[in-house]
């Protein structure tokens, strides 16, 4: 793969890429962003880099109309007009201003539409070009895609940190947070609320948007989330008895956000509402995106999280459960760990010597492995036989050291405990739900995977640990971020509202606490080895 | 120290092997050995070793879990009528409360407590105040134990102590556990103790008891 080497502060970073997007969309995924003022198309003239080796081709007629003779002839160049197909190394001239917000170059993070175009959304008709935003409010991560509402068509998309997580990493210690003080409670929903038009704002500025044109948006999360945006009913959800119950997440009033995000004064805000304390409208997005319960043919969805969900479509009815195991699938409290951002080592394969070779996101330096880089490491130190399916390493060791692109990275036993339990915790959920719908493993003839750590996920890895069911590898399907696909589509589409609302009235609840083998079949899938039928 | 005669037992129990520590223990026996002391000797000798392990080599859950079966294997081979009241060892009711399902700590503790020669009641879990409260009176326990791995539980801890002098069994020691309530003080949740792991609970327990099997 061609790589775009960068100079930043006097070291050399490479950032691999498949030739296509041009240098500032390269750039925009990394944490190197160049700076912009319209959505690459050469118009503002603000991306200024300098071309020092590699192919770069004829400035085009925006760049000589931005750039002097002088400063071409000196190889400065529009990023957003470069489009490079081999090894090039550039320097960046105009920096972006430090941002929380990425937009992501990954075409594969972008969701495909399903639906064609809007049908039955009232367009208010003094707004030229209305325009919608998605948002799926993750604990950890927050998405969102701008839409041209009367097209259909994608405008940009933004990602970025989650700001509550000062009130906790994990959505028990948050909603406690805020069930113990009224202020706390109204700071962590203001944070959500923040971000969302910190995210706009960035999408205004850096891409020339007019946020008036926002009449909508709407936003997917779980329960959790929803309840702690809306101010409403949080405290509910600390409870296990409403887990299984619906949970009223609806905002009592959206004016104030509206006005703070500086979209139109027209806009309605639509928050999608969960299904229950423990199925949230982030999984019936997904469901939807992924047309989960269309034919016969039995299907299982998972969306990894620190709460996964599970659904389970047996081609006549759907069952959904929801399983809490800890947050080793984002990396959060693995020891070498990172978040699946710029630096995080996503696959780890072994080269031809039998060494580690690691795969990085939008970097050469490693920072640390994310979800799909430990799934990686555990399923080779098991296959060589440096770790066994109890979790233990070979010859009583206490931790596996690696070099990832320069940084010494060191796996401990804890580590892998970590892995064991949360991925035990979804062998326990396929299992009661295949169990639940009388399908066997071996005839799901559809499997999708949901979330940031499925869009990077090694199929055979996770079989070899029993992440997923032994099926057939092309079964698999890495759906990528569904919540936020399925939101778009609701967001568009009256068809897709329409199929949210059967799959509301469709799914049956299956609560784990109420799963006599629990603590067996939890047992069984501590075990690193493919999963078993019941 | 360990007894030589239990190395082989506390071997094969650390190691999770259930059916081999099943054979030692059955082969103790028939070479005369009480059952008090395989518990006492072989039992207690492995959990203080399990501890130790924990700490420093990080046992993980699934090896945690596996020595918990095999203890609790051998302890149903010696006595399948379950531990008698007895014998001059504490008893201890064990649950964990209304509103929580997560027991999984809650097993380690039992499991830990079994296997140094305690007398365990496991009320399991989702387990009403009241129902704790009649047991620690029926049993005749010396402490009660609660785990909670979540925080909604911590009103339910807090209502033990006083539900217990009400019943006139103001000796008997409430100690509580588990993700949740070891953030809390022990004022805070009105308990005596707030055990960090299973194994700390066990030494609070040993602090305080008239003795396991003497």
């Amino acid at each position: 793969m061609p790589e775009l080497i960068l100079g930043i502060d006097g070291e050399t970073h490479r950032i691999p890429f498949e030739p296509g997007p041009s240098v500032r969309d390269i750039l925009d995924a990394t944490d190197f962003r160049v700076r912009s003022g319209c959505r690459g198309i050469g118009a503002c003239g603000l991306c200024r880099v300098r071309v020092m080796e590699g192919e770069a081709g004829e400035p085009t007629q925006n760049e000589r109309l931005h750039l002097t003779l002088a400063q071409l002839s000196q190889g400065v160049r529009l990023a957003c007009q470069v489009i490079p197909r081999h090894d090039m190394k550039i320097e960046i001239l105009n920096p972006a201003p430090p941002s929380n917000w990425k937009s992501s170059q990954d075409a594969a993070l972008l969701h495909i539409l399903h639906e064609p175009a809007v049908e039955g959304r009232w367009l208010p008709p003094e707004i030229n070009h209305p325009c919608g935003v998605a948002v799926d409010l993750g604990t950890t991560h927050m998405c969102l895609s701008l839409f041209d509402l009367a097209k259909g068509r994608w405008l940009a998309d933004r990602w970025g940190r989650n700001p509550q997580q000062n009130f906790g990493a994990d959505v028990i210690t948050r909603l406690a947070a805020a069930a113990e003080s009224p202020g706390a409670a109204r700071e962590i929903g203001r944070l959500a609320v923040a971000a969302i038009g910190e995210a706009l704002l960035d999408i205004a500025t850096r891409d020339g948007f007019d946020l008036r044109r926002i009449v909508n948006v709407t936003v997917v999360g779980n329960t959790a989330m929803l309840a702690l945006l809306s101010s409403r009913n949080f405290e509910l959800l600390l409870q296990p008895d409403y887990w299984t119950r619906p949970v009223v997440c609806t905002p009592l009033e959206t004016s104030g956000w509206v006005a703070e995000w500086g979209i139109n004064p027209a806009a309605e805000v639509d928050v999608v509402a969960p299904l229950a304390g423990f199925v949230g409208s982030d999984l019936l997005a997904g469901l939807v995106s992924t047309r989960f319960t269309e034919g016969a043919a039995p299907a299982l969805f998972i969306d990894f999280g620190t709460n996964s969900e599970i659904a389970l479509w047996s081609g006549e009815a759907l069952w959904v459960t929801a399983s809490a195991g800890g947050p080793a699938f984002e990396s959060s409290g693995i020891s070498c760990g990172a978040p699946a951002e710029a630096g995080a080592v996503f696959r780890v394969r072994l080269d031809e010597a039998g060494c580690v070779a690691c795969q990085i996101i939008g970097d050469d330096r490693a920072k640390g492995v994310c979800g799909s880089g430990l799934v990686d490491l555990v399923a080779y130190l098991l296959d060589s036989g440096r770790l066994t399916s109890a979790g233990k390493f070979a010859g009583g060791e206490t931790n596996y050291t690696f070099s990832a692109g320069g940084t010494e990275l060191t796996l401990t036993k804890a580590d892998v405990d970590l892995l064991q339990r949360a991925k035990a915790a979804i062998g326990v959920g396929i299992r009661a739900l295949c169990g639940q719908a009388g399908v066997g493993m071996k005839d799901l003839q559809r499997v999708y995977v949901g979330g940031a750590f499925g869009r990077y996920l090694d199929v055979g890895s996770a079989q070899a640990i029993g992440l997923l069911p032994l099926v057939p590898p092309e079964t698999v399907e890495l759906a990528g971020n569904t919540a936020l696909a399925g939101c778009c589509d609701i967001m568009l589409s009256s068809l897709a509202a329409e199929r949210l609302n059967q799959l509301r009235s469709r799914a049956r609840l299956v609560n784990l606490a109420h799963y006599p083998d629990f603590e067996q079949v939890f047992f069984e899938n501590l075990y690193l080895q493919p999963l078993r039928e019941a | 120290m360990i007894n030589p005669e239990m190395n082989k037992l506390v071997e094969v129990l650390l190691a999770g092997d259930h059916a081999a520590a099943l054979a030692e223990a059955r082969r103790l026996r028939a070479a005369g050995m009480a059952s008090e002391r395989i518990v006492t000797e072989g039992l207690e000798a492995a959990m203080q070793r399990l501890d130790d392990k924990c700490t420093v080599e990080s046992f993980n859950l699934l090896e945690i879990m596996l020595a918990g079966r095999a203890v609790s294997a051998v302890v149903n081979e010696l006595y399948p009528e379950g531990v008698p009241p007895e014998q001059g060892r504490d008893t201890f009711v064990i649950a964990t409360l209304e509103g929580d399902v997560h027991d999984l700590g809650k097993n380690i503790a039992k499991m830990v407590l079994i296997g140094k020669g305690y007398r365990v009641v496991d009320l399991g879990k989702d387990c009403p105040v009241e129902t704790l409260v009649n047991a620690a009176e029926r049993e005749h326990a010396h402490a009660v134990l609660v785990s909670g791995l979540i925080t909604p539980v911590i009103p339910q801890v807090r209502k033990v102590r006083p539900a217990l002098d009400k019943r006139g069994l103001g000796g008997i020691r409430v100690v509580a556990g588990g993700a949740a309530l070891k953030q809390s003080s022990a004022e805070a949740l009105n308990v005596d103790y707030v055990a960090e792991t299973a194994f700390d609970g066990a030494r609070y327990l040993d602090s305080v008891a008239r003795g396991a099997l003497s």
